[in-house]
């Protein structure tokens, strides 16, 4: 009868566990695709609140952080106020910090970090290449040590050595081959969950685009 | 066993039959506007919402019991409340209150100027430093176009409101910085030790200061060095003057940089006629290292150290023996060494410690005769900074200023030596309490001993600053300054006091959507100067005292030419004082009226270039003329320049730049120079000071040579 009581604790405590897990799967699962709907920067910033949420509860995940801070990074493109710019930054940095002590060891974190770098940099481009060039390229270098193929860090990589050689004025027809590689064998990469980031290829299907109407 | 049965049945049944609960509700701010995209939601549940455009929300759950409902907003306090879900819908009406934000609170700006990383104010950045027009990359240069300070032609040194440039000091990372301008010639420009791309952050204060800083009358510069490093990098700069070569190597915790600089103006001068008799053209050597070093708990280790020799050997004009000339040669060798160390020793407890080391001798020859002045000096600062609550900060800390001054009198009868030394003790304490996000009062006190004075000083200084709507704010200041007399007075005597001025600035901003429209009035009172004795002059007092008065406009704009910005800086100066030699109250000779500076800067994105101008004018300065009989009442030509410069970046890491002054060739003239004794007339001899020569030109390229991050930069320059 003992034995039975523990068993039957030991059963109910996995499958609570294996359902808070499930119910973490289907929660990210339900609110991703949120993201296809989104338009404006209202529709992130409620997004982002959702992923908030989720991050709230689940203290030890770094996806909800990551695309709360995704949500921050997409609507400082968005605005078009500096400060405002900066404001939401600073949120999206509050997250990124906190998903790097989680997932230390996670390529994708560092390529959102030199994504959030860049958007650093675009807000005064004069006055930030100096310190957020490096610090991009710094974190795109982290995120290529750890996983040399993924592709979120490789299309950022391209975008930002494309935007600086365009706007020196150099050819830019080698981050064009490049872009097209990369989306060549974009599907060949194994995401590791359906909840894990995937988002990118249709960024780099815009760089591709824009090579051929150049050319 | 039943029982557990049938518990497990009555939740079941429970949790369907009370299926959902619906809160709806609204959230508004203090002043009751709605607010849109708050984060409504259970704790430690998934179940959340935003509050839609009107400000209110809806959320459907299916928790039942007590839960508790959290509000989150950006700048406002976390709202939370508890709440009983069985099914029956609740309505609530939030209203959230402001949350006490540092960064968004109201900051002290009477007199100040300041710009970093995590300062939001536009006035003036490290950037500026180096690209406006006239600054020649020089730190003080680029202060000069901001208001309250007055372009002195002849000396190139920093003079803020209505005070001499000896009341200014200069702090590099919390330590002070003895000497910090070039030696020269008499009645020729100086410039800064240091150079401007070193620097992250400035503070500027022309008056009103904290009570971390004493020894100064006027003025303040604290300047914060870069953080670390992250690449490794080569450096090359080759200018039309001299060059240098810098490398850096960057660890994970820690960077090293040194620079080597030669200059010589030698083949410029050749090319470009000058005013001055040259035997050797100036030429100056330079070195310096730096290191930083991460230490746990977000500590940063900083050390700095620069050493420098320059030479110059002009002939000047005798101007008691007409026609003769002397010839007067100057050597300047200078050490500063600087480390300092700050970081967290426990939550809300930063500790800061700090030395510099400087040690600067000017031997100057005047045919046989010599002049050497050597000093000195050691600097150490400690300093905690406790946050006690979110709104009420406390600072305090301790501070030495040793100094060692010698003057040697070489002639051929022999050497004749003065000398003294000091050492200064100060203490100081400081508040600064938000009584809300709108309005802060910073209450300080300093005390100082000096054991060659054998006097103490106590400076009290008060500010506050209360914001008036989201985008203006009033500040006031008020406080006392110390500074000892000057090493060439206290070389001769230890009789003496403290100098001291009053400050009160009242300081009115307007500012956002990337402009700002500073003003400040002020009012200083000055006492205790140095003067000689009237009867004796060998006897020396702090009789002096002086007084100035103004108004300073400043107005940035960044926002409506596309690419370009521009800032405009007015300053009214009315100042007068009785010191020195001066047989009454007379306007100092330092002082113009009116100073109205013009700075303009555009990206032409085709160009890959960033052109700008500088325009400045100054109204007449005063000076003595020893042939009339009213003192100080010659007046100089109004000063006026226009200065230009061009920088391109021909690749990421290759930039040319090429600058100008007084482009339009505006005659400068700085007064005049007069003998020291009559002639056989009964007339004191004289000649104009005039600048160097009527136009500066400078062109240079500066290569950055990378090998992380990008190495493809390295293929780009062949």
């Amino acid at each position: 009868m003992k034995k039975s009581i523990l068993i039957i604790a030991a059963v109910l405590m996995t499958s609570v566990i294996f359902a808070a897990n499930m119910k973490y799967y289907q929660k990210m699962g339900q609110t991703l695709p949120k993201f296809g709907e989104c338009k404006t920067i209202e529709d992130y910033h409620n997004l982002g609140n959702e992923f908030k949420v989720i991050a709230n509860v689940e203290k030890e995940e770094w996806l909800p952080l990551y695309y709360h801070a995704q949500c921050n990074i997409i609507m400082s493109f968005m605005n078009c106020d500096a400060a405002q710019k900066d404001e939401f930054l600073e949120i999206a940095n509050e997250s990124i910090t906190k998903m790097i002590a989680i997932a230390p060891k996670e390529s994708e974190v560092y390529a959102l970090q030199a994504f959030y770098c860049t958007g650093k940099l675009v807000v005064n481009p004069q006055e930030r290449a100096q310190k957020y060039g490096p610090l991009s390229a710094q974190a795109i270098g982290m995120s290529l040590g750890l996983d040399p193929e993924n592709p979120r860090a490789q299309y950022i990589k391209i975008s930002n050595e494309k935007g600086t050689a365009q706007f020196f004025g150099q050819d830019t027809q080698i981050y064009c081959t490049q872009a097209q590689e990369l989306l060549d064998k974009w599907d060949d990469y194994k995401v590791k969950s359906r909840i894990h980031p995937s988002w990118g290829k249709q960024q780099v299907e815009g760089i591709v685009n824009s090579c051929g109407q150049t050319n | 066993m039943k029982s557990l049965g049938i518990l497990i049945a009555s939740i079941i049944i429970s949790s369907v039959s009370f299926s959902q609960t619906v809160i709806i509700g609204c959230v508004k701010d203090e002043k009751g506007v709605s607010l849109v995209g708050a984060n409504v939601y259970l704790e430690g549940t998934y179940d959340g919402t935003s509050s839609n455009s009107n400000g209110t929300f809806k959320l459907t759950t299916k928790e039942i019991g007590k839960q508790i409902l959290i509000i989150d907003f950006i700048g406002f306090k976390s709202f939370e409340q508890a709440v009983v879900l069985n099914g029956y819908p609740i309505e609530l009406s939030i209203v959230l209150q402001e949350a006490f934000n540092e960064l968004n609170a109201v900051t002290i700006t009477a007199g100040t100027f300041e710009a970093g990383d995590k300062k939001k104010s536009i006035a003036i950045t490290s950037l500026d430093m180096v690209t406006t027009a006239g600054s020649a990359g020089d730190v003080y240069g680029a202060l000069r176009s901001l208001p309250g300070t007055t372009t002195v032609g002849e000396s190139g040194k920093l003079y803020v409101k209505g005070g001499d440039s000896r009341e200014s000091n200069t702090y590099i990372d919390g330590t002070l910085v003895y000497v910090p301008y070039s030696s020269s010639a008499p009645n020729t420009s100086v410039r800064g030790r240091f150079n401007p791309y070193m620097f992250s952050g400035t503070m500027f204060s022309t008056g009103g200061y904290s009570a971390e800083y004493g020894q100064a009358l006027s003025s303040v510069l604290s300047l914060t060095t870069n953080e670390i490093d992250i690449n490794d990098e080569l450096n090359i700069g080759i200018l039309s003057v001299g060059g240098d070569i810098g490398g850096t190597k960057a660890w994970k915790k820690a960077s090293l940089s040194a620079t080597f600089g030669y200059n010589n103006l030698k083949p410029y001068m050749f090319l470009v006629p000058q005013n001055n008799d040259w035997i050797n053209e100036p030429t100056s050597m330079s070195g310096d290292i730096s290191f930083r070093l991460k230490t746990p708990k977000s500590g940063m280790l900083k050390f700095y150290s620069k050493t420098s020799q320059s030479k110059l050997e002009l002939f000047q004009n005798d101007l008691n023996n007409p026609g003769e000339k002397n010839a007067y040669r100057l050597v300047n060798d200078n050490i500063f060494a600087n480390a300092s160390w700050t970081g967290e020793l426990k939550k809300d407890w930063i500790l800061y410690a700090g030395t510099s080391f400087t040690n600067n001798n000017d031997d100057a020859t005047i045919d046989s005769l010599g002049l050497n002045k050597s000093l000195q000096g050691i600097h150490t600062k400690v300093m905690v900074s406790h946050k006690l609550s979110q709104t009420i900060k406390i600072k305090a800390g301790t501070e030495l200023y040793s100094k060692q001054y010698c003057v040697d009198y070489i002639s051929s009868i022999g050497k004749f030596t003065e000398q003294f030394s000091n050492n200064t003790l100060t203490g100081f304490l400081e508040s600064e309490i938000y009584t809300s996000q709108k309005f802060v009062t910073r209450l300080g006190s300093r005390f100082e001993y000096s054991d060659f004075l054998q006097k103490g000083n106590f400076a009290p200084r008060l500010s506050t600053a209360y914001k008036l709507t989201p985008k203006s704010q009033v500040s006031l200041s008020y406080g006392w300054f110390f500074q000892n007399p000057d090493d060439d007075f206290l070389v001769k005597t230890n009789g003496l006091d403290y100098e001291q001025a009053n400050h009160y600035t009242f300081n009115y901003i307007l500012k956002g959507n990337n402009r700002e429209l500073r003003s400040e009035l002020y009012y200083k009172e000055y006492k205790k100067l140095f003067k000689y004795g009237e009867v004796e002059p060998n006897i020396y007092t702090n009789n002096g005292n002086g007084y100035a008065y103004g108004l300073d406009i400043f107005w940035r704009d960044n926002k409506t030419i596309k690419r370009g910005e521009y800032w405009v800086s007015y300053s009214y100066i009315n100042a007068e004082r009785n010191y020195l030699d001066f047989p009454e109250q007379a306007v100092p000779n330092f002082t113009s009226k009116h100073n109205l500076t013009f700075v303009y800067k555009h990206w032409i994105g085709e160009l890959r270039s960033l052109v700008g101008g500088t325009y400045r004018i100054s109204s007449p300065r005063y000076y003595n003329n020893p042939n009339t009989a009213e003192f100080n009442a010659e007046q100089t030509i109004a000063y006026q320049s226009l200065d230009l410069n061009w920088s391109f970046l021909y690749r990421q890491n290759i930039i040319f730049y090429a600058s100008a002054s007084n482009v339009l060739g505006f005659k400068q003239q700085f007064g005049y120079q007069y003998a020291s004794k009559p002639n056989e007339n009964g007339a004191y001899n004289s000649q104009p000071i005039l600048p160097s020569a009527k136009r500066f030109f400078v062109l240079g390229c500066f290569i950055t040579l990378t090998k992380k991050g990008d190495v493809n930069q390295l293929d780009k320059i062949n």
